[in-house]
């Protein structure tokens, strides 16, 4: 069963339809991109999936059950919402101990969450006084307090310096390796790229585009392999005979609907020496451009 | 306590402003009752039961209801606090019995305070002091407005969520409007949320001249928990049709 579960997800706000029946799953162990350009409906789509706004039609469930009716949300579902805010008077750590005691975590979680993310040292200081990436970094322990199998994350990057950028990638990635559905929005799509298994790209509220990376950087036209080959008419002759449709694209020749395992195989079969071997795929800002039809 | 409870209470505590309003009521009521109690002449028994009244816990616990609530949104920590408790009524109620415990310890410590600083100086004058019957009907009564007073006030800044808009608004309410209207029309001014209830629960009448004017404080009781609920039900039925965006 998936993770999350957005169906025919419809939400309008007067008379501007933010979401328009939008379906997608998340999968545990799984690091999704939610991309679209700014106003595409990824903001309102994950505040529905959290029930701080109530659909007009369709619904958003953790494995079929609505946020605001999963026992104990915080053991199951993380959230890091883009406009992440705190009492500027309250500490770190009593903001982190007040959701320990509202979500009934044990207060070892604490501590165990502000080293995780690297706050231990300033946790008894006064959030006003925090930079952008402290306030991250403690939304994301917020998020991981009650060890949660879904972590939600809207533009988790935004105000981060590279440094930051770089260790919320790795976070990302250790999250899903530890087995959890993470979904996270972003506008940064090389940083994504780096950092995502699957994409879901939405424009005007509408889906464009959904897949494996590699299959949503792949197009339409389904895997393609760039090889180069010392004795390209043999190794022609030895994609031919396996069945295979070529192109010739200057000194390279694309091989269509098979990725480079497969032709690797068949050029070592044929004896064919190789100078390149690569899958072809678009870049993640070309195939969004494409699919959302430059809207951002 | 449920857990909800626990977590509104520490919010309460780990924030310098409850620390902060508690060292200031306490500091302006000690202060108001022990001048009044050097200066002032001819104490009776009824002077004695005013004078006890006269803390300002219920003043600031509404103030700071209003603030705790309002806050929220200031702050943008309303979308935290919901994401932690989907359930909006129960968040709120949490919130508004919160602020009722904090009332209620607020007016214990202030009115037990002024209590003993003024026995003991109209003692020291030889002037008239209560018993222990008399300092228990003013101690209930206060502790009541005060926890009563700290819910509605949790309702007011749930209501209009502007926290300057509700604290100018509901200052000018209880301090001219309302006063206005119990001393003017007091059959409708007494049944009045933030001076026409509480001064009948107290017994003082703080709108006007004349006490039979005022509520008996059981029904004075009643009349100020309607409030609350009717601000609850209302705060509620907004809350939860409300998109956090």
């Amino acid at each position: 069963m998936s993770a999350v579960e957005i169906r025919d997800l419809h939400k309008r706000f007067g008379s501007v339809n933010a979401v328009n029946g939008l379906s997608f799953d998340v999968a545990p162990g799984r690091v999704t991109g939610f991309l679209g350009p700014n106003g595409a409906g990824k903001s309102t789509t994950l505040r529905a999936l959290l029930g701080l706004i109530r659909p007009t039609a369709g619904t958003a469930t953790f494995g079929g059950r609505r946020y605001e009716d999963l026992d104990r949300p915080s053991t199951r579902v993380g959230a890091v919402l883009e406009d992440a805010s705190f009492h500027p008077g309250r500490s770190a750590r009593n903001h982190l101990r007040v959701l320990a005691v509202t979500g009934e975590h044990p207060m070892g979680r604490v501590e165990e969450v502000l080293a995780a993310v690297g706050l231990t040292d300033a946790a008894d200081r006064r959030v006003k006084g925090y930079s952008m990436g402290m306030r991250q970094r403690l939304a994301i322990a917020a998020a991981l307090l009650g060890d949660p199998e879904v972590l939600i994350l809207d533009e988790p990057t935004n105000g981060l310096d590279p440094p930051g950028i770089s260790w919320m990638r790795r976070m990302l990635r250790e999250q899903a390796a530890n087995g959890r559905a993470v979904l996270v929005s972003s506008h940064l799509l090389a940083e994504v790229a780096q950092s995502v298994d699957d994409v879901v790209i939405i424009a005007g509220g509408e889906m464009r585009g959904r897949g494996t990376l590699t299959e949503v950087l792949g197009g339409d036209e389904g895997a393609v392999t760039e090889v180069r080959a010392q004795d390209p008419e043999r190794l022609v002759s030895a994609l031919e005979q396996h069945g295979h449709q070529l192109e010739r694209d200057g000194d390279k020749l694309l091989v269509l609907g098979t990725d480079p395992a497969d032709v690797g195989a068949i050029a070592l079969e044929a004896e064919v020496a190789l100078s390149l071997l690569a899958p072809r795929t678009r870049s993640l800002e070309t195939a969004f451009f494409a699919l959302t039809g430059g809207e951002a | 306590m449920s857990p909800l409870l626990r977590g509104e209470l520490l919010k309460l505590r780990t924030t310098r402003t409850f620390v902060t309003l508690v060292g200031v009521t306490v500091l302006l009521s000690l202060v108001v009752v022990g001048l009044t109690a050097i200066l002032a002449d001819h104490f009776g028994k009824t002077d004695v039961r005013q004078l006890f009244t006269f803390d300002f816990s219920s003043l600031f616990i509404l103030l700071l209801g209003v603030t705790a609530m309002a806050g929220e949104w200031r702050h943008r920590t309303i979308t935290s606090s919901v994401l932690a408790a989907p359930a909006r009524a129960r968040l709120l109620a949490a919130k508004l019995v919160s602020y009722a415990v904090a009332g209620t310890l607020l007016s214990l410590i202030v009115t037990v305070a002024l209590m003993a600083l003024g026995t003991v100086i109209l003692s020291a004058r030889g002037e008239t002091t209560l018993g222990a019957t008399d300092l228990a009907d003013i101690l209930w009564r206060n502790l009541v407005a005060a926890a009563l007073l700290g819910a509605f006030g949790v309702c007011v800044g749930g209501i209009v969520r502007n926290q300057i808009v509700a604290i100018v608004g509901l200052l000018v309410f209880a301090f001219a409007l309302e006063p206005a209207l119990l001393s003017l029309v007091p059959d409708v001014g007494r049944f009045g949320p933030t001076v026409g209830a509480p001064s009948g629960i107290s017994g003082v009448n703080a709108g006007g001249d004349n006490s039979a004017d005022l509520l008996a404080p059981g029904i004075a009781v009643l009349v100020l928990c309607g409030w609350v609920m009717l601000g609850f039900g209302v705060t509620a039925w907004m809350l939860r049709r409300r998109d956090l965006v």
